[in-house]
């Protein structure tokens, strides 16, 4: 029998969020997983002690994967996912996923460049009428990717967390930051890209 | 005759209602050019089809009757039985949506057509890659589902007529024509046509050719041929194309007559053209034909070419220039020059010029990057790759196109970036990449050109627009237009000549 989906213990939390942001500072890290910062660095702390991260130190320094963690954590978020029996839902997610996929980033094309007269050219954001038409583009688009974080949150509590960040940066960009939209570390294309890259893990499949 | 229209030269009706494939495609027929017989069926079945959510009424019978002129013409029959015609069906509106639409090729190949192609051909490899195409096609047309492919020829036509004016109406599409200001109510024609199949044998490839090189604008023939593949393929970037002047030497009467209708097509157009074109057992067929669409300095070469060679007038080259190509014109770019050390071409996807050291993954670019500039190259961008991104004065990547991860990133972050360079193998585990046959260790130094997608070895000149002497040559008509006068910057000399030719 199927157990219900339970929550992703802390550590395997944390390992895979640096799986799929790569190099990170420890507030970043926290952010991302929706921890606080002191349980974040605890589990950092144990997994180094595992040897699955390491921490480079210094202003620019922060925290990524060994390859054993790499290795470790596609077997764990592999085995977590055949625990809660949702890998066709997930698989059913990760095709919706890539339905909306190029629209995300067509929708991240117009916002950096325009076509004037058939020729790209990057937006300069002179044009507020055609920079809003972008942005209700996104909110529209939007409306359809939180069925598909719903679904996929349903299968596996810890996806739970992108439907907050996504929604977080599009709220953040309509309210005079748009720089939430395609140009920040935490903006919406930041965001999908790194849910595409959960996707991807979580089933197995290979980018390249 | 309500709903379709023959694809011949007495066909007379506007872009509107054949698409600007289909309205192009009767121009290369008044050319005197080869294009594969076929018929259009009007934007106005289309905007039916959405309205009533299914063929409109009458548009089956004159499918019917389209599809039997167009047996006559080839001596084949949809579906076989004996030598089976098998027809593209191909989106094309009035307003180009690149990418936006559906296309699918060999409909008609049902398991006995296939089979009748097979025996015609006495290659069943070719007529079941050909087969394999049309259930991809169909699976990639209706997205998120597995389409049940009807083994009815007619029925198989009917679904993909269906499927092409289904695609107007994706939520990708809609976005796409509110971004650009495209109303949602024209729809989109489709053209038919019988088949030509580049993926027939080693004399047969697809490819797409411009009369003037797109990069700089000069007056050579350029652009791309894949031998022994449809032109899907050439489009989609998955496969590693040639030079189009390699058509030279395999198939010189291919090569003569894309250059002759290269020709008639620009005199046509007084305008640089591109076409698609595809080749079946070393016959030449036009399949698409697009005037203009050239950027920057490309732009301003030709439109002052055009007019030392007597096509257009010195006005009329000004009135083609617009302000914001001279912007363009602005960035810096490689110079072009005999001497260049070319190792491949990707898309340019951020504009500029980036020359740095080789790093293979985004953990040596930001730790090589404090000893001097890098250019990361990766097959394609991953979130992983953002520190190494950041770190970096520039990004190439092997695939994806403008709107790819990559690009996006490339652009936020403001760097020079070409991605879609197929050509291209990182081989991040022994550190090196291979492009024009050839093997650079990491650390080697490579320049990128973020607007022509050119990747360059070694660290080449970079020009800006000053030393151009088309832009010089072009301003000079300026300023015989409106006078001239000291201390304006190009657009303004620029934008004065045509504030007064425009009055006129």
């Amino acid at each position: 029998m199927i157990e219900a989906p339970r929550s992703t213990g802390d550590d395997l939390l944390v390992l895979h969020t640096l799986r799929c942001i790569g190099f990170a500072a420890l507030e970043r890290v926290a952010d991302v997983a929706g921890l606080q910062a002191s349980e974040a660095e605890s589990a950092l702390i144990d997994l180094a002690v595992a040897g699955l991260v390491t921490h480079e130190p210094g202003d620019f320094g922060g925290w990524s994967l060994t390859g054993a963690g790499r290795a470790a954590d596609a077997e764990r978020i592999r085995d977590e996912l055949d625990a809660a029996g949702a890998r066709a839902a997930v698989t059913r997610s990760y095709e919706d996923f890539l339905v909306l996929n190029p629209e995300l980033l067509d929708l991240c094309t117009a916002w950096q460049m325009r076509s004037a007269d058939g020729f790209a050219t990057p937006n300069d954001h002179t044009d507020p009428a055609y920079d809003a038409r972008v942005m209700d583009r996104f909110a529209d688009f939007h409306r359809r990717a939180e069925p598909v974080c719903d679904d996929l949150a349903a299968a596996l509590p810890r996806f739970g967390r992108y439907r907050v960040r996504l929604a977080r940066a599009l709220t953040r960009a309509v309210s005079g930051a748009p720089q939430y939209l395609a140009d920040d570390m935490e903006s919406y294309h930041t965001v999908w890209f790194q849910l595409h890259e959960d996707l991807l893990v979580t089933l197995g499949i290979p980018r390249f | 005759m309500d709903w379709i229209r023959p694809l011949s030269e007495r066909t007379g009706e506007s872009a509107d209602v054949l698409g600007g494939k289909g309205h192009g495609l009767l121009t290369l027929r008044r050319l005197g050019l080869p294009v594969p017989p076929g018929f259009v069926i009007t934007t106005a079945a289309c905007r039916a089809f959405l309205r009533e959510g299914r063929l409109p009424e009458g548009l089956k019978a004159e499918l019917a009757a389209a599809v039997s002129r167009l047996e006559a013409v080839t001596g084949r029959r949809l579906g076989g039985p004996g030598r089976p015609l098998a027809v593209s069906v191909r989106s094309g509106g009035g307003v180009s949506m690149p990418g936006m639409m559906n296309t699918v090729l060999n409909v008609g190949l049902t398991t006995g057509a296939t089979a009748g192609l097979a025996a015609e051909t006495g290659d069943e490899r070719f007529a079941l890659d050909s087969r394999r195409r049309l259930l991809s096609g169909f699976a990639s047309a209706v997205p998120g589902s597995r389409p049940e492919v009807s083994d009815d020829a007619t029925r198989q036509l009917e679904m993909a007529v269906g499927a092409v004016f289904s695609s107007w109406d994706t939520p990708r599409a809609r976005t796409y024509r509110e971004l650009h200001g495209i109303a949602h109510d024209l729809g989109t024609a489709v053209v038919v046509q019988a088949m030509v199949y580049g993926n027939r044998d080693g004399r047969s490839g697809s490819g797409v050719a411009f009369g003037r090189d797109p990069n700089t604008g000069e007056n050579v023939p350029f652009g791309e041929v894949l031998f022994g593949r449809q032109g899907e393929d050439v489009v989609s970037g998955g496969s590693a194309t040639r030079p189009l002047a390699e058509l030279a030497q395999r198939e010189p009467a291919v090569w003569a007559g894309l250059l002759e209708a290269l020709d008639r097509i620009e005199g046509h157009y007084r305008d640089a053209c591109h076409v698609e074109f595809t080749f079946e057992a070393g016959r030449l067929w036009l399949l698409q034909v697009r005037p203009g669409g050239l950027a920057g300095r490309a732009a301003v070469r030709v439109a002052v070419d055009l007019a030392e060679q007597g096509l257009i007038g010195r006005h009329e080259a000004l009135l083609r220039i617009l302000p914001h190509h001279l912007r363009h014109a602005r960035t810096p770019r490689i110079e072009a020059s005999g001497t260049l050390d070319l190792l491949t071409r990707g898309l340019g996807a951020c504009p500029g010029v980036a020359t740095g050291r080789v790093a293979t993954t985004a953990d040596r670019a930001a730790r090589m990057a404090a000893a001097g500039p890098v250019v990361l190259v990766r097959p394609q961008t991953s979130p992983l790759d953002m520190h190494g991104l950041a770190a970096a004065a520039g990004v190439l990547t092997a695939s994806g196109g403008p709107g790819s991860h990559a690009a996006v990133v490339a652009r936020s972050m403001g760097k020079p970036a070409v991605v879609g360079a197929s050509d291209l193998t990182v081989d991040a585990a022994a550190a090196r990449v291979r492009a024009g046959g050839r093997t650079l260790p990491e650390g080697a130094f490579v320049t990128i050109d973020g607007t022509g997608g050119e990747v360059v070895a070694g660290s080449p000149r970079v020009v800006t627009a000053p030393a151009d002497p088309h832009l010089h040559r072009l301003l000079e008509w300026a300023d015989e237009v409106c006078g001239g006068g000291p201390g304006r910057d190009d657009a303004e000399r620029l934008t004065a000549a045509r504030a007064v030719l425009l009055k006129d």
